[in-house]
């Protein structure tokens, strides 16, 4: 086997049962291609949004990977779609890929629930480890902000971050991406107990009640800056 | 073959013009079979219907004359009509009132309603060329309404184009004769040509009996004929006519578009301002169209090829086995950075082309721009409808550049942007609390906000007094 870089262990979990939605053949069948090369199931690889609803609601798959821009009309059809599934699907992940990150799309994504919801824009799946390990967390409820996301979120942000060191703002960006503390830990090469210091600090600086789960955090966090 | 010229496949015969003389022929072919046409039935149908509206219309002042002729005699007597010079009030005062308000409200109505007048009927002679000659003539820019009454009424008579089509009939009066007369060449020339058949029926008269002579109707006069053998000048005569009409309507219909395009169409000026409008509005809406199309392709394509091959090259480098070649794994590794950096590159450079978060309206597009600003954006959006999509990427683009230089130059804390619709305008105003002091003659950002908005005739107003605040007012029409 290849050599496992820090904080791949997540990637080797069970496999999973995944729809794709995308319109470019091209990047769907890339797309299909590795992620059966790392065990997965792709049960559907559709090309617009009523594919995709069809597909989920046939397969019910852990994860739906989907993308915005599809057929007919080329704006935000996917979005819609994921949103929808949301609602009807709670037990599927949706993780939304596009080209170009909207922060308001986001905010309609997330709608106040970061449970089982990524949005990455489509150049972190050529990163393949740290893809497939947005792709676990999205799957088993969990959260993915693309890391494009979070920086515009923390430059606009309501309320002072002057009060945190950059340590610990690396550390609430990364939060706000969804990872785990183990993950924080592994991206920026220190131990859990350190990571879980600065998580503490962080808290108690913005005022924030600690959250039990990653993806609770994230909302906390977003709310903090602002969307969410 | 080769050089003997054109030779008709289908049939074998040369064309008339290639035989010398054969133009004789053609052209007497063409004067035969003029009169049978459909285009000279439209022309005569024309010519018929122009000249009675234009002897219906000449009526009217006419008309209005005799009426004040009548009122005159009836209130003075004997008197011979002199318009000028009213009744002595000595004579009779009742009657000199009521001489001169019919005399006030005939000048009132031909002031304030002919313009009005002349317009509906212009409009049905332009509709008469377009129907029956297939020449259309342009409509005039529709009469300005003023505002309150006084207003109203003044830009009743101040109507160029109205008093233009007033002028149409009375400046039409020679063309309206050839109209007529084209009229009488038909009619009267295939009266004529019917002599010689009914001749016999009307006059088999015992001999010795002598008969008034029958007169024949020519566009020249009319003469008598007595005899059966002159029942043949008639025939000749009707013939001539018959033949002659096709060209005398044509020539009648030609002059009339000629005045019509002059008097009763927009104006050659006006005409040539109508048209850069509209060849400005479509390149202004076909450069918006062709960078949406842009960006799709690139979208649809390119990006998807780099992010396709990005993904193959991060699966690559991971299946590359720990003990691989260092020399691969960093070639590997600079291509799959390579690609990634490419496509961050592509993706600015399509943002930059056309938003496509613009695909959903302004206000979402607007929305974006606020979400994305550093500075905190107050935005309101009114747009009961969607503007042109041309002015949607202006406005768009309009708004990013006075957000950033908000960011960039006045140090504001608090940023509003406003986007309404007032009368057929779109307004978009960016006020910010900073520093102030913008100046668009120095700042090229400003500058070029003013050409933008310029291409489609909209504004940029700028108040930005040193100490602040700036407001920013960019004024554009709903379409280019």
């Amino acid at each position: 086997m290849t050599a496992a870089p820090p904080g791949r262990a997540a990637v080797t979990g069970p496999p999973l049962r995944v729809v794709i939605a995308e319109d470019a053949a091209l990047f769907r069948e890339g797309l299909a291609r590795l992620l059966a090369d790392r065990g997965h199931q792709v049960v559907a690889a559709v090309g617009d949004a009523d594919g995709l609803l069809a597909a989920v609601a046939r397969h019910r798959p852990d994860v739906a990977v989907a993308d915005i821009r599809m057929p007919p009309t080329h704006t935000d059809e996917g979005l819609r779609a994921a949103i929808e599934l949301r609602r009807d699907h709670p037990g599927t992940g949706v993780l939304v890929l596009s080209q170009y990150i909207e922060t308001r799309y986001a905010a309609r994504l997330l709608e106040g629930n970061a449970a089982g919801v990524g949005y990455l824009l489509k150049d972190r799946v050529a990163d393949v480890a740290e893809f497939l390990d947005a792709l676990d967390r999205v799957a088993t409820g969990g959260s993915a902000l693309d890391p494009e996301v979070v920086a515009q979120l923390l430059a606009r942000s309501r309320h002072p971050l002057g009060e945190l060191t950059p340590r610990e703002r690396e550390v609430l960006a990364l939060m706000a991406e969804g990872r785990s503390n183990s993950a924080i830990a592994g991206a920026l090469v220190v131990g859990g107990g350190a990571v879980e210091k600065h998580i503490n600090n962080i808290f108690t600086k913005l005022g924030l009640a600690p959250a039990d789960r990653d993806h609770r955090r994230v909302l906390a966090v977003l709310r903090y800056l602002g969307t969410g | 073959m080769g050089a003997t010229g054109p030779v008709n496949p289908a049939t074998g015969r040369e064309p008339p013009g290639g035989r010398p003389g054969g133009w004789v022929a053609s052209l007497a072919g063409l004067v035969v079979r003029a009169p049978l046409t459909a285009r000279t039935r439209r022309e005569l149908l024309f010519c018929l219907t122009e000249a009675a509206l234009g002897l219906v219309v000449l009526a009217v002042p006419f008309g209005l004359l005799a009426l004040l002729v009548v009122v005159q005699r009836l209130t003075r007597g004997t008197t011979p009509p002199n318009l000028v010079s009213w009744p002595a009030a000595s004579d009779h005062p009742a009657g000199a009132l009521l001489y001169l308000g019919v005399l006030l409200v005939v000048l009132l109505l031909v002031v304030f309603l002919a313009p009005r007048f002349g317009r509906g009927l212009g409009a049905v002679h332009r509709y008469l060329s377009a129907r029956l000659l297939g020449e259309p003539v342009g409509v005039p820019a529709p009469a300005r309404r003023g505002r309150g009454g006084p207003g109203r009424l003044a830009a009743m008579v101040r109507d160029g184009p109205g008093w233009r089509a007033v002028a149409y009939p009375l400046v039409k009066l020679p063309v309206l004769l050839a109209e007529i007369y084209a009229v009488l060449f038909a009619v009267a020339g295939l009266a004529n040509l019917t002599y010689p058949f009914w001749w016999r029926l009307f006059r088999n008269h015992p001999p010795g009996v002598r008969l008034q002579p029958v007169p024949v109707l020519t566009p020249f006069g009319s003469f008598d004929i007595a005899t059966f053998a002159g029942t043949f000048a008639a025939f000749a005569a009707g013939a001539a006519m018959v033949l002659a009409a096709p060209w005398v309507a044509r020539g009648a219909a030609a002059a009339d578009v000629w005045l019509m395009r002059g008097l009763l169409g927009p104006g050659r000026l006006a005409q040539r301002v109508a048209d850069l409008e509209q060849s400005r509005a479509l390149a202004v809406e076909d450069s918006a169209a062709l960078l949406r199309r842009l960006e799709r392709n690139l979208h649809d394509g390119a990006q998807i090829r780099l992010a396709t091959l990005a993904m193959n090259l991060g699966m690559a480098r991971e299946k590359l086995e720990a003990d691989a070649d260092p020399e691969v794994r960093e070639l590997v590794d600079a291509a799959h950075q390579g690609a990634k950096d490419a496509l961050v590159e592509l993706r600015n450079l399509a943002r930059g082309i056309h938003p496509p978060a613009l695909d959903n309206g302004l206000a979402d597009a607007l929305a974006t721009l606020a979400a994305d600003s550093a500075v905190p954006i107050e935005l309101s959006t009114a747009l009961p409808q969607r503007p042109a999509p041309a002015i949607e990427t202006i406005a768009y683009f309009c708004a990013a550049e006075l957000l950033a230089n908000a960011a960039k130059h006045s140090h504001a804390n608090r940023v509003t942007v406003e986007l309404t619709e007032r009368g057929a305008a779109l307004v978009l105003r960016v006020s910010d609390d900073g520093a102030g002091g913008a100046d668009p003659d120095r700042g090229s950002g400003l500058s070029g906000l003013a050409q933008r908005a310029r291409t489609v005739d909209g504004q940029v107003e700028v108040v930005s007094p040193p100490g602040g605040p700036t407001q920013v007012t960019v004024t554009l029409p709903m379409s280019a």
